[in-house]
């Protein structure tokens, strides 16, 4: 049964881990309500770099994400007359937010301050 | 902490049960969201100009590829491990019914091994580990025991409970009972007679310190201990809940109603509530306060003021705060303290303080007893799941191929190992259940098949929490140990080799060839354990015990409590036993304060002029007092001299009768009649007094010995007989021979009521029951081992079959080579055989060392069969090795009858 295999995965974003899980929450407070690949295009949009996401990396990022109660889908149609799942931040999701930023504030500084005391 | 758990347990839901609200499982929404996205892509694409099929290319690969975004998406639900279970566990159902008869054998010898484990645990948890029913955190309890020269655990005195009770700091509460219970006799006033109740002697704060409460009415105060004795008008007693629904049908207007309690009028105040026994396991009717034991007793007695009756076990409460050792050393104090105040009366006695246990301080014996029956079963288990590990081992091995396959396209090894682990959990879970099924029926048959007993126990062989937590862990623990090493040894294999199936077989085969020694050795442990004991009850039954037990009818009595005196006392006696006699069906009747197979024995030192005793202190023998005819009723014959006669009497000269033990201790080669014995003690009661003076006794005649085939030993020890007149017991044991083996308990009940209706007949029985139930013990290890062993046995048999057939398959080749090239048939059998008979003989080597070893714990159990008996050593052994010659039989034939042109083709 290899079906469970550890078969060669596909390059993940090079991004620290969790946060992905951060722009996808910020994502939605700014953006409201998006599915999926609006998501992605949203990203690929702010990281100037169209080619470089895969954009099913972000799956694992919101099953994660609901799982947790941080946010929740809905099925719904697009403007284009598709269906697709619109994914929306719940409360404990913005709380969750608000302290997600505030530990990567404080990490981000914490790292800049050695980089730069290390380099002098 | 909590906000952490919360989130894992909703994830975890989310992850078992992902559909609960509504779109479908996971995978399948996964799949919609897909194809959901790849549609927004190509709609995406489309309007920039691509065609549809560079849309669709395109698409796909902005996704980055739909089976790898599901793969990630099911690692991300992160609880992937219940998805790979709940398809382990399918998969190993699937491979378990694919091979019954392997599932079959794994199954029934782990529900062996497992339930009889269990089946004992259940017995060890009722008696050591289940907490006292309806008693206020029984954890905090304690026991405390008077030791003597830093030994034993003996009761205490009333004025000794009392000095302890104002002394220590420790303690919150300190309460004392009589350590035996007493048989009373109850009556309600009506025509319905007195019954036997056993009844308990108890401090007044015994309920409050125990926290126990009323089932209804009330239960003893402080007020009820603190009215002086002289005051006690109106006594008072507490029923049990066992008792007042077995007597009463639990009227609850029996509170306040009066009784009668060995003739005295006692009022019913309340009953304890269901279940409640004290922290014991004996079984109890009734509870006296101690200011009321002179209502029960004989009057004048002296049980609370007398130092030296020590009659009662104390436990208490620790205070909060106070570990048990804190206690210990506390009260270990106040003991040497007591004992340089009174150095006359405490004389090398001192306390000591254990955690309450159910069997206080003295369970040596019993503990030890029980973690024999547990080592016994626990060797089954092992054996069991030593086969199914050698079982499981040649699975792998016909695995390997599957396995470096799956290795191949890249399963992991954790993963694999985990598959593999799976299957054995479930058969052992299989096993676990059906074993826990077994100990039910098993317990059931113990509980019916167990004799019955001298007092009423009140334990409940309940399978409780504990003893399911005990078989699931056991089941768990015996995967893991037998799982693991196939498991690491099937997923270790390297993919060419495992491809090409050249497997590297030394270090397999030799792990599974020590799994079979160590069946065998095992099984030849219980054989021969159960041998021993067979031996040991067949010895018991043939050697002449000095008495003849079938025809004889037992009832105990006890006068104590109904007013008798001495002399009073010994005259009932006589009366009583001539009245018997004169039953048509009685051939002849004695009473006797010990009967042979009893359980208590009572001990007494006696000097014998001019002989310097062994310890230089002084001889210890088994004491019984008797009235005339009692060695012909037992037909124990006289050796020598004369029976008691009604004329050794008060006032006569005291006399006695040796067993020819003691003759050929006390007088070697000399002529015992007309010999004198000092004896020590004077009263029925109390220690040994060095300050009275001792009292000659004449020997007039010499008893052939008895065997006394005792739960404690079953050796004869030397014992001296003294004639009842002279020396009055009031716990006493009728024994009638009757003709043609008729029952008498009733007519000897009624004659009993006739004569006084406050006496009641404590317990009556045959005395071939009573020899029998001494016996117990060994019946239960020789049942238990020698069924096991047996069980070891035929598992180990399969154990070999399958090594030396494994081994022929492994071999045809090489052997059809030698066939071929002129090796005699008999030379290839000879080959065969010495393979699996060596296993057989390694394994019975080991076998014979351990049981050595268990003999001596069993020696004195043993009715003087040896520990390495030969008979029993060489039974085993040859009973071994015929069966490993059994189990080899088809391997060999089979290795006879190969073709050489075949074999050579063959691969």
């Amino acid at each position: 049964m290899p079906s469970s295999g550890e078969s060669p995965r596909p390059e993940r974003i090079d991004l620290p881990p969790g946060t992905l899980d951060l722009i996808v929450l910020r994502t939605l407070t700014t953006m409201g309500r998006q599915h999926a690949y609006a998501i992605a295009a949203r990203i690929e949009q702010i990281a100037e770099r169209p080619a470089g996401l895969n954009q099913g990396t972000l799956y694992p990022a919101l099953v994660r994400l609901e799982q947790r109660g941080w946010i929740k889908g809905t099925w719904r149609t697009t403007e284009s007359n598709r269906e697709a799942c619109y994914y929306a931040i719940t409360k404990a999701g913005t709380r969750a937010l608000a302290t997600q930023i505030d530990r990567w504030q404080r990490s981000v500084g914490l790292v800049n301050r050695l980089l730069t005391s290390e380099g002098e | 902490v909590t906000g952490g758990f919360a989130r894992f347990a909703r994830r975890l839901l989310n992850a078992v049960w992902p559909d609960r609200r509504g779109g479908g499982n996971a995978d399948a929404r996964l799949e919609r969201e897909i194809a959901s996205h790849l549609q927004l892509l190509e709609d995406d694409y489309r309007s920039r100009g691509l065609s549809e099929d560079e849309a669709r290319r395109a698409a796909r690969l902005a996704l980055g590829g739909v089976e790898q975004t599901k793969e990630l998406h099911r690692d991300a639900r992160s609880f992937r491990w219940i998805d790979d279970l709940r398809r382990d566990v399918r998969h190993a159902g699937r491979l378990l019914r694919r091979t019954p008869i392997f599932s079959f054998t794994a199954v029934f010898s782990l529900a062996i091994g497992i339930g009889a484990t269990t089946t004992i645990f259940t017995v060890v948890n009722a008696i050591l580990f289940q907490p006292p029913a309806a008693v206020v955190a029984p954890d905090r309890l304690v026991d405390i025991g008077r030791t003597r020269q830093r030994n034993g655990f003996g009761p205490s005195s009333y004025p000794g409970y009392l000095d302890l009770r104002q002394r220590t700091t420790t303690l919150d509460g300190v309460y004392a009972y009589s350590r035996f219970t007493q048989p009373m006799s109850l009556g309600t006033g009506g025509n319905a007679g007195a019954e036997g109740v056993s009844g308990t002697i108890v401090t007044a704060n015994y309920f409050t310190v125990l926290g126990a409460v009323p089932a209804a009415g009330r239960l003893f105060t402080a007020a009820d201990g603190e009215r002086p004795l002289a005051s006690v008008t109106s006594p008072v007693v507490v029923l049990s809940h066992r008792f007042w629904t077995r007597r009463f049908d639990r009227d609850p207007s029996i509170v306040g109603r009066e009784v009668t309690l060995n003739g005295h009028a006692f009022t019913v105040i309340g009953v304890a509530s269901e279940g409640f026994h004290g922290t014991g396991i004996r079984a109890l009717d009734v509870w006296v306060p101690m200011n009321m034991v002179a209502a029960v007793t004989s009057p004048g007695t002296t049980a609370l003021t007398d130092r030296t009756a020590n009659w009662l076990s104390i436990g208490g409460r620790l205070k909060s705060g106070i570990s048990v050792s804190q206690a210990a050393a506390e009260i270990d104090v106040i003991g040497r303290a007591l004992a340089s105040e009174a150095p006359e009366e405490n004389r090398d006695a001192g306390l000591r303080l254990t955690e309450s246990s159910p069997v206080p301080g003295n369970g040596g014996p019993l503990v030890a007893f029980l973690a024999l029956l547990m080592v016994i079963v626990s060797f089954v288990l092992i054996v069991a799941c030593t086969n199914v590990a050698g079982i499981l081992l040649a699975r792998a091995a016909a695995r390997r191929h599957e396995m470096a396959l799956r290795l191949a396209i890249g399963a992991g090894r954790g993963r694999l190992v985990r598959q593999l682990l799976t299957e054995t959990v479930l058969l052992f879970a299989i096993g676990g259940s059906a074993g826990l099924l077994l100990a039910r029926a098993m317990t059931s048959v113990l509980i019916s098949r167990l004799p019955s007993l001298p007092f009423p126990v009140d334990v409940s062989l309940a399978l409780d929490g504990r003893v399911i937590a005990f078989a699931t862990g056991v089941s768990l623990v015996a995967a893991l140990v037998s799982g693991l090493a196939p498991a690491l040894y099937a997923s270790r294999t390297d993919v060419l080799p495992g491809l090409r199936n050249d497997t590297g077989l030394v270090g397999r085969l030799r792990l599974r060839h020590a799994f079979v020694v160590g069946q065998v050795a095992l099984s030849l442990v219980l054989v021969v354990g159960g041998g021993l004991c067979l031996r040991a009850l067949q010895r018991a039954a043939s050697i002449d015990p000095g008495f003849d037990a079938h025809g004889v009818e037992l009832a105990s009595i006890e006068l104590e409590h109904s007013g008798f005196t001495s002399a009073t006392g010994s005259l009932f006696a006589r009366t009583l036993v001539e009245r018997i006699r004169q039953l048509p069906e009685v051939e002849s009747a004695a009473i006797a304060s010990a009967v042979p197979g009893g359980f208590e024995v009572r001990r007494e030192a006696v000097s014998v002029p001019g002989v310097a005793p062994p310890d230089g202190n002084s001889f210890i023998v088994d004491w019984n007092v008797v009235t005339p005819g009692y060695f012909a009723t037992l037909r124990t014959p006289l050796a020598a001299g004369r029976d008691f006669t009604n004329a050794d009497r008060d006032g006569a000269p005291r006399v006695a009768i040796v067993s020819e033990a003691a003759a050929r201790q006390f007088w070697p080669g000399q002529e015992a009649i007309g010999k004198y014995l000092l004896q020590q003690t004077p009263g029925p009661r109390g220690p040994a007094n060095r300050t009275k003076p001792m009292v000659p006794l004449l020997v007039v005649g010499v008893a052939r010995e008895v065997q006394s085939t005792s739960l404690l030993d079953g050796l004869s020890r030397a014992a001296v007989y003294a004639p009842l007149d002279q020396q009055y017991v009031s716990r006493l044991t009728i024994a009638a021979r009757t003709t043609r083996g008729r029952r008498i308990a009733d007519q000897l009940r009624a004659i009993v009521a006739a004569m006084n209706p406050n006496i009641s007949i404590a317990s009556a029985q045959t005395l071939d029951d009573a020899v029998a139930l001494g016996l117990t013990p060994q019946r239960i290890v020789a049942a238990v081992s020698g069924v096991l062993g047996i069980v070891g046995l035929t598992l180990a048999a399969i154990g070999i079959y399958g090594v030396t057939a494994y081994a022929v398959t492994r071999r045809t080749r090489e052997i059809g080579v030698r066939i071929a090239l002129g090796a005699r048939t008999t030379d290839v059998m000879a080959m065969v055989l010495r393979e699996g008979l060596a296993l057989t003989l390694i394994g019975a080597a080991l076998g014979l060392l351990l049981a050595a070893a268990v003999g001596q714990v069993l020696a004195s159990h043993l009715f003087g069969i040896p520990p390495i008996d030969p008979v029993t050593f060489t039974a085993a052994t040859l009973l071994f090795v015929a069966i490993g010659l059994a189990a080899c039989y088809t391997p060999v034939r089979r290795a006879a009858h190969i073709d050489p042109t075949q074999a050579l083709r063959y691969e």
